[in-house]
């Protein structure tokens, strides 16, 4: 069984947009919660009956096109009272605790009291159309003027029109009421800005492209909050278009939808909750969307292919002496290691260390006899940091990999390379080389964007098990510089504001992923390549398996160095 | 059984199949004293399609191998099968220690001799039985290997420092296998190609309103319908992996009802039917928000059964 461990409620908000919605293959663009975090249980629904009844692309896209004015969080409530309306006389028919729901939600409105900053920080007008709204729900009475009545009124959207009908409503409502008719073309980059300006209402997802960030890992981008004040919120998780975006670069996923899912339950909790997993292999087929940055991050990604394989061929000499030392270091160490086990017995040598126990505890189990089976067998796997902080190691790198790699075919022993970076939410993965490919030739496709959340990708490594390495011990050897950061941050379970992931947290978060994979029985050491500055970084998440290396000559002796800590570490386990 | 041939007809089940199954059992006709081995069914199977592929099957002197997730039915059509065909049923339960003694027989001491001990595929070959093997995925494969000689065209088993024996013509053995996202093991190739592979499609919407207006005829049909939508709900929160499939329970869902019956509210009998067969509580969270937006948690008995 899938153990499952669940924290925030984020994810219980998803689900019940999903359920309304009857489909859980889209990411909703908008969750709603109340001021204590708790999901808003009727809006959500509402979300997802309007993902039912609506197209809800096409008013996602609406809301998008007036992103850029300063009042566009206002716009988007009074929105939403009216789709409220109108899928709730769609659905009621056939669901009808609607009824029921919208009432507990108007009975909900009247209890809340908000707190002064609350106050502040919400529209008037859109607080008097909500309890226009609720009041009317209740059958209570609402002091409204004229033109307040007249908006209440246009805001009821009927239940008849459809997605055509509800955004001509919408855009009449914005036209009569404000004198303003959105613009044709998206202002997502504009409303991004607007957004950062108001505090508590920062957007930041949109900006997470793969090229354009500096590799300090230091964080200036403005940054969303999960909990919005009790109206609908911008969800925190990536969207629909950022699984595009997903799918534009990286290819469809390795894993089936229902696979990811499973691991996303299992691994996106606490800290990580929110964030989505990928699992990509080079050459995939990828996805066309209408988006310059994905097409680009191809484009260089192929360039890259092209510099790492140019930057080996001048290194050939070099590469093919490493290779062979290396070769041979993992040979004598392997073959040393596979020779037959002793095990405690009745008789044979006696352990004279253990003696007294025969006498003292009776335990006669005091001797070593030659065991009948060879340790299990090993596979080493190799993962990869592709964040933007490798930007200029790139084709080094690249190197040093399949380097390793290629030794450790040589040396008849299964190798995956894998790489990790985060982008737009996801925490993707890709497989360079399989446990079945020959050759060591698509390591070359590495390349360095994006972030790189070391906890959660340790930990899908660790769950991305197939039959190539069942009952084998796995050894994983991390290529890193030991400075986790990503835009999305930590998930805020309980805080307002939620903490970056970076620094001391990230490392803790990292220390933990990797506590967890020797927990179950993977032996984990790094190959640091980073700075003096992140040496305790390394030494915090890896404890003393480790290896610095700082130029490809020490490459074959820091690698078998480590190996051989790893192996006796699982010896003495 | 009169009745579920009745049903089968009212169903739409193929007259030619349904005539066929007469057959065997006039051909076949059950002894007095494994009478009682013949199972009476509480439900009825709904699902015309997979009735008649699993007649066709048996008719065809194969064995089945009925595979689906959980709550598709596969033991409601296994006893109802036994029942249609007239045979008596033995049960098995697979477990991962379920070992060839534990199917076949074994010796056993009987106060003056050691004596052989028939096991139920002993048993069910011999008597011409129904063989029920629930669960087959969960056994070891190379404990399953006694079985081959049984299920193929030899259609014997032998008892090692026994006999073998023929299988009776009318005996075969219907295997329930089911699969989940997580931890349940493949049958190997060698077993599963001496089954037909039944894949048994999940109770349509449809189907569940007969089978609840069937089982509790005075129910309010606005509800039944709501509590039909429901379960399709969790079917689908389950199917995405966001929930396990503890609380897809058909069996719950009817139980649920039955306490209903007994005068408890609505709340109180799905939270002890369906929510609380979770017992991880953010999990509960999920499903009862499911519930939540579906049936209020005061309805009483009236509401539900208003006659």
């Amino acid at each position: 069984m899938i153990k499952k461990q669940f924290s925030g409620s984020a994810r219980r908000a998803r689900n019940v947009v999903w359920n309304a919605a009857g489909r859980y293959d889209f990411e909703p663009p908008f969750l709603a919660f109340f001021p204590n975090g708790k999901p808003d249980q009727y809006f959500n629904m509402v979300v997802g009956l309007a993902e039912k009844w609506l197209e809800l692309p096409r008013i996602w896209a609406f809301f998008e096109r007036y992103g850029g004015d300063r009042r566009a969080e206002e716009f988007d409530e009074f929105l939403w009272l009216g789709i409220e309306n109108c899928v709730y006389e769609k659905e009621l028919p056939e669901r009808p605790i609607l009824a029921d729901l919208r009432r507990a939600r108007a009975e909900e409105f009247y209890r809340m009291e908000l707190t002064r900053q609350q106050m502040e920080m919400q529209s008037m007008p859109v607080y008097t159309q909500q309890e226009a709204r609720w009041a009317q729900t209740l059958g209570r009475h609402a002091v409204l003027t004229p033109r307040e009545k007249r908006m209440a009124e246009a805001l009821r959207f009927s239940g008849a029109l459809d997605t055509d009908g509800v955004l001509e409503a919408m855009e009449a409502f914005l036209r009569e009421f404000f004198r303003y008719t959105p613009p044709e073309k998206p202002e997502s980059a504009k409303r991004a800005g607007a957004l950062a300006r108001l505090l508590l209402r920062r957007e930041h997802r949109r900006q997470d492209t793969l090229l354009v960030r500096a590799g300090t890992g230091e964080g200036d981008h403005p940054r969303a909050v999960q909990m919005k004040h009790w109206g609908l919120g911008r969800h925190a998780g990536p969207t629909e278009a950022d699984a595009a975006y997903i799918r534009a670069v990286f290819g469809q996923s390795a894993l089936t939808e229902h696979a990811l899912r499973g691991l996303e339950n299992e691994l996106c909790i606490g800290g990580d909750e929110g964030c989505r997993l990928w699992f990509a292999r080079p050459g995939q087929p990828a996805e066309a969307i209408a988006d310059r940055d994905a097409a680009e991050v191809r484009a260089s990604a192929a360039r890259q292919k092209e510099r790492n394989e140019a930057f080996l061929n001048a290194h050939a000499a070099m590469a093919q002496g490493s290779i062979r030392r290396l070769a041979t270091r993992i040979d004598t160490i392997f073959s040393s290691y596979l020779r037959q086990m002793p095990e405690p017995a009745r008789m044979g040598r006696v352990q004279s260390e253990k003696a007294y126990r025969l006498p003292v505890l009776n335990d006669p189990r005091v001797f070593w006899k030659d065991g009948e089976e060879t340790e299990p067998e090993i596979v080493v796997e190799l993962l990869l940091d592709a964040s933007q902080s490798r930007m200029n190691v790139q084709e080094i790198l690249a190197s040093e990999a399949y380097i390793i790699a290629k030794s450790l075919e040589k040396a008849h022993i299964p190798v995956r390379v894998c790489t990790f970076r985060s982008l737009r939410g996801y925490t993707v993965l890709e497989e360079l080389k399989g446990w079945s490919e020959h050759g060591c030739e698509g390591i070359m496709c590495y390349f360095a964007a994006g972030w790189n959340r070391d906890a959660l990708a340790l930990e899908a490594l660790g769950r991305l098990e197939d039959a190539g390495m069942r009952g084998k011990q796995r050894i994983v050897l991390v290529l890193t510089d030991a400075s986790p950061n990503d835009s999305t941050p930590f998930a805020a379970t309980d805080a307002l504001i939620p903490r970056e992931y970076e620094g001391a947290e990230a490392v803790k978060a990292a220390e933990d992923a990797v506590r967890s994979l020797r927990a179950d029985g993977l032996r984990v050491g790094a190959v640091f390549h980073g700075s003096t500055a992140h040496l305790e970084n390394v030494h915090q998440i890896y404890g003393h398996a480790y290896v610095r290396i700082q130029k490809a000559t020490q490459l074959a002796q820091g690698v078998s160095d480590l190996l051989l800590m790893l192996l006796r570490e699982a010896r003495t386990d | 059984m009169e009745d579920l041939f009745t049903f089968l007809e009212s169903e739409g089940v193929d007259a030619a199949l349904l005539q066929g199954v007469k057959a065997f059992r006039d051909a076949h006709p059950v002894t007095a004293e494994l009478k009682e081995r013949v199972p009476q069914p509480e439900y009825f199977y709904y699902g015309k399609k997979t009735w008649e592929l699993a007649l066709a099957a048996l008719l065809a002197g194969k064995n089945l191998l009925l595979a689906g997730p959980k709550a598709t039915g596969k033991n409601v059509l296994s006893e109802n099968l036994a029942a249609l065909f007239a045979r008596p049923m033995w049960n098995v339960s697979f477990h991962i220690n379920t070992d060839a003694a534990a199917l076949v027989g074994t010796d056993t001491y009987d106060g003056h001799a050691v004596v052989f001990r028939p096991g139920p595929i002993y048993l069910c070959a011999e008597q011409g039985g129904f063989g029920v093997l629930d669960e087959i995925n969960m056994a070891k494969n190379e404990a399953l290997a006694v079985l081959h000689a049984a299920l193929d065209f030899r259609r014997s088993l032998d008892v090692p420092g026994y006999r073998r024996i023929d299988l009776r013509e009318e005996t075969r053995f219907i295997a329930t296998m089911n699969y989940g996202y997580a931890g349940t093991r493949d049958l190997n190739e060698a077993l599963t190609s001496r089954f037909a592979v039944l894949d048994m499609p999940v109770i349509s919407e449809e189907d569940l309103q007969k089978l609840i207006s069937r089982r509790y005829p005075g129910i309010n049909v606005k509800i039944r319908d709501q509590l039909v939508k429901l379960y399709g709900e969790l079917e689908r929160k389950a199917e995405s992996a966001e929930i396990s499939d503890s609380a897809l329970d058909l069996r719950g869902l009817l139980d649920a009802i039955a306490l209903m019956e007994q005068g408890l509210s609505s709340g109180d009998a799905l939270r002890m039917c369906i929510v609380n067969k979770s017992f991880d509580s953010y999990e509960r969270g999920l499903i009862h928000d499911v519930i939540a937006a579906r049936i209020p948690g005061d309805l009483a008995r009236k509401d539900v059964f208003p006659a």
